[in-house]
């Protein structure tokens, strides 16, 4: 009974672990068509050099194939991914199906690989060897998805740049993905290579790339076991044909053909969206101590005393193309202080805090963020010392869960679990419960604990903002960085999220926000600063801001040049939340200018360095 | 000098091939895959029309090419258009192009079977002429004055009229255009149209000129097209032009100097130089993300 059907099975296998190779990239969102390639190698090598059945018996002489195997798909993985990690989408398809069409050329016209004719190699994997090598193989993935290390390759896949601001190095990350496809597809082209008995390089061609590719995207490029039913799918379909007698040569192709594209259009996350999924959920929370006190700090890193300098800006500028976004700025930032930042559109706020938090190198003067020096310092490591911020357009993971966007944030301050969770250490489970109390808590903070598993991408515009800020608090951050957290929010939301500032301040956080709400900056801040056309022009307690002329010229222009069609002038007419906004709070409307209640400036939407 | 001609014609056919697929990439960001399949059935279906039907080889290529664009709008409706607002569109696009493809392919082979066809004898006109010491034929001449007239036309109507304004408005920001007016949808099935005569018309001079047609045509041109599109630039139609010329000029001299196992590795190689050292290709421009 099982003999009869041993054929397709030991071929589902197979073709899981080749779309397992496939997976384990396109988990981090990378598109590589570079695995026939470190599987041909892998084959050849691992036939080659391994010791013949004769001497060592033949399942020892599997084992070791399979080690060469999947050492050299490893090591070609590594000696292309180095050069071409930071290509992106397409071209990193290409440049990969390019160095396997290479091999493959190669390979043809080598004599050790018999070119053409092939490498005869003994059958020696059975259908049980197949489906074991398989259990491991989805054993692995299973057991990295609920890790820090697995959430962090998501993190990648949805939004880069944000899980670059989470602390996450994406270039060491993607490499490691990158390798484990290099070794997983090694493991394939040995044990292919000891079933079929005859080996040629046109086994491993494009065609075979496409089909692995398609197979992990047809399974579900999400959830571990797609590969498995993408195979499944690929191998049996032409088995029913078959068994129902359909026989005409072209019918067959043509329905797989067809089948593939119904489920491509009509089941978004491939085959695996039909299997329930088990979501995590929040810990119960009683007794919970609240996030931010000194006694549940979860590491080491020393926070600077209250009072203690957490960012010194001297000269610091930045020009783009001759425009100077931000010219000679000076600034210092000591712990405990709410600074505002605010100016009117297009005067550098968002540069500022870009070359801040590591994202933009200055062109010009210096920057001590943290004991870090701004510039050569790549953005994870900005994170590492403590700098954690959101951004003026959300970048959330959008296809993660909330409470999952905020374990991503705590990628920083959790220990990797990865090795231990494929262990079943109870150590591990320890860490990710603790790591998933800090994102609850988090939550809780901001006031989403109930919308703990709703998608990113379903929460509302506020809701949002609120999860962005929760995600950069789980990192338990020393400088926090808000890039409009407001934008968006009616009144009652403003004063909420002004109450959350203060708090977060009282707990010893260092904020720096950009804000154009300014009745709520002038409310929560400790010391505001106005920039104007890339330069500070004024800096000081709420009171002196909202008297100072200067400040009041750059937002509403003196008399004189009214007639001058600048952004002011635009903004006023154009931004519907001033009037809002400007009621929240009645002392700046009194503070300022008259009438400046209604004309605040309107949302930053030109580019940053449209000065 | 022969060799350099060869190359010429070869890498014009290369090169008109390419166009199709950049134009695609270019202006609506997807890779459209089953392209190459567009290629095959236009070859077959364009040695039918000549055999059957009995019309010249010359009658039969506009026909051909409005058959290609028939093709390109029923690729962008079923493989394209339903995808168009899933945040992996990039992806699914490329496997649902794919299967459109498989089903192509095995469209031909049920009206077809699986053998190599060839326009019936006596089909081509067979004037020679000597350039230069070196044979060329009409045939020959009149594919690069077809792929050379088809490419300037499409680059005068991407830069100069109304459907092409369109079609770069759509290629910078598809929301901003549909905002002012443009009508989006019509502008890429326009575009997939467009991209696929093109890639018809590839198909049948490339039949010309070996005379034959296989069902495995396609994918045989797919990986050279894809290192045309890349060398030159994504999305760039100088850019493919010159491309497809050089991947012509550089396999024919590899035959001649290095030996035909190795032709495919120069261009290869040549792909991946470029996209190390140049990833935007010769004629490209790099895209800035925005933070």
């Amino acid at each position: 009974m099982l003999l009869q059907y041993a054929t397709p099975l030991t071929f589902i296998a197979l073709g899981a672990i080749f779309a397992y190779s496939f997976y384990a990239v396109l988990i981090a969102g990378q598109l590589s068509l570079g695995q026939a390639g470190f599987a041909a190698l892998g084959a050849f090598s691992g036939a080659s050099l391994a010791p013949s059945g004769d001497d060592v018996g033949e399942v020892p002489a599997l084992l070791i194939a399979i080690a060469i195997g999947m050492a050299v798909g490893a090591l070609a993985a590594v000696v292309l991914g180095l050069p071409t990690m930071h290509l992106r989408g397409v071209f990193l398809a290409i440049a990969t199906l390019g160095f396997a069409e290479a091999v493959r050329i190669v390979l043809l016209n080598q004599s050790w690989t018999g070119g053409a004719q092939g490498l005869a190699v003994p059958r020696v994997l059975t259908v049980g060897m197949a489906w074991t090598a398989l259990a491991v193989v989805a054993y692995w993935f299973w057991r990295m998805a609920r890790s820090r290390y697995g959430r962090a390759l998501e993190a990648i896949r949805e939004d880069e740049l944000a899980a670059r601001a989470m602390g996450i190095d994406v270039g060491r990350h993607r490499l490691t993905a990158f390798v484990t496809a290099g070794a997983v597809a090694g493991l394939y082209g040995v044990l292919f290579a000891y079933y079929v008995r005859l080996i040629a390089p046109g086994d491993f061609d494009f065609v075979a790339a496409v089909e692995g590719l398609v197979t992990a995207v047809v399974g579900g490029s999400t959830m571990f076991l797609g590969p498995l039913l993408g195979s499944g799918f690929q191998t049996m379909i032409p088995e029913i044909q078959r068994a129902v007698g359909i026989e005409a040569g072209w019918i067959r192709p043509f329905l797989a053909s067809f089948l593939l594209l119904v489920v491509i259009l009509f089941l978004p996350g491939g085959l695996a969206s039909l299997l329930p999924r088990r979501r995590i959920r929040m810990p119960a929370s009683p007794g919970r101590p609240a996030v931010g006190d000194p006694g549940t700090r979860p590491t080491d890193r020393r926070h600077p005393d209250p009072g203690e300098t957490v960012a010194a800006l001297t000269g610091l500028g930045k020009e783009y193309g001759g425009v100077h976004a931000v010219r000679d700025v000076d600034l210092e930032l000591r712990s405990g202080e709410v600074v505002g930042l605010i100016g009117p559109n297009g005067a550098g706020k968002t540069t500022l805090v870009n070359m801040i938090s590591g994202l933009v190198p200055p062109s010009s003067g210096s920057a001590t963020v943290l004991g870090t020096t701004v510039g050569r310092t790549p953005v994870h490591k900005m994170a590492a010392a403590g700098v954690s911020r959101t951004f003026q357009h959300s970048k959330l993971f959008n296809r993660l869960s909330a409470l999952d966007n905020v374990l991503v944030g705590a990628h920083l301050v959790s220990r990797p679990t990865f090795l231990r969770r494929l262990l079943w250490l109870p150590s591990a489970r320890r860490d990710e419960q603790a790591a998933l109390e800090r994102a609850a808590g988090c939550l809780e903070r901001v006031g989403l604990a109930e919308l703990a598993g709703t998608r990113a991408s379903a929460l509302s515009y506020g809701d949002q903002r609120r999860l962005e800020i929760a995600r950069a608090l789980a990192s338990d951050p020393s400088l926090l960085i808000l890039d409009e957290p407001a934008a968006g929010m009616n009144h009652v939301e403003a004063s909420g999220l002004s109450t959350l500032i203060t708090s977060l301040a009282e707990d010893g956080l260092t904020i720096l926000f950009i804000e154009h709400n300014v009745g709520m900056v002038l409310q929560t801040c400790t010391r505001v600063v106005v920039l104007n056309f890339g330069q500070v022009i004024a800096s000081g307690s709420p009171q002196e801001i909202a008297a100072d002329p200067v400040v009041i010229e750059a937002y509403l222009g003196t008399s004189d040049d009214e007639a001058d069609p600048g952004s002011i002038a635009e903004g006023t007419a154009a931004d519907p939340t001033a009037g809002s906004a400007g009621g929240t709070s009645a002392g700046a409307a009194t503070n300022v200018h008259p009438s400046a209640a209604g004309t605040l400036p309107p949302p930053d939407t030109t580019p940053r360095n449209a000065t | 000098m022969q060799q350099l001609l060869n190359g010429i014609f070869i890498g014009s056919i290369y090169a008109l091939f390419a166009i199709g697929f950049t134009l695609v990439f270019g202006i609506l960001d997807r890779l459209n895959l089953a392209h190459p399949a567009v290629f095959a059935a236009s070859a077959f279906v364009g040695i039918e029309l000549v055999e059957r039907g009995g019309l010249s080889l010359w009658a039969a290529l506009p026909l051909v090419f409005v058959f290609g664009g028939v093709l390109g709008l029923v690729i962008e409706r079923l493989a394209f258009r339903p995808l168009k607002n899933r945040p992996d569109a990039h992806f699914a696009g490329l496997i649902s192009s794919i299967a459109l493809a498989g089903m192509l392919i095995a469209l031909l082979q049920w009206r077809y079977g699986p053998d190599t066809r060839r326009f019936p004898p006596g089909s081509f006109p067979d004037t020679r002429y000597d350039v230069a010491g070196a044979q060329v034929t009409l045939v020959q001449v009149v594919i690069l004055a077809i792929s050379l007239a088809l490419m300037v036309g499409l680059t005068y109507m991407v830069t100069r009229t109304r459907l092409g304004r369109g079609m770069r408005a759509v290629a910078e920001n598809p929301t901003a255009a549909r905002v002012l007016g443009v009508n989006v949808d019509r502008i890429t099935a326009a575009t997939f149209a467009i991209s696929s005569a093109l890639g018809a018309v590839a198909g049948v001079l490339f039949a010309i000129n070996v005379n034959t047609a296989q069902l495995g045509m396609g994918s045989a041109i797919e990986l050279k097209g894809l290192a045309v599109i890349i060398v030159g630039g994504m999305g760039s139609l100088p850019g493919a032009l010159i491309g497809g010329l050089l991947l012509g000029l550089a396999e024919v001299f590899a035959v001649q100097y290095v030996g035909s196992s190795w032709r495919d590795v120069i261009a290869f190689g040549l792909l991946f130089v470029i996209l190390l050292l140049r990833p935007q290709g010769l004629l490209g421009a790099r895209k800035v993300r925005e933070v």
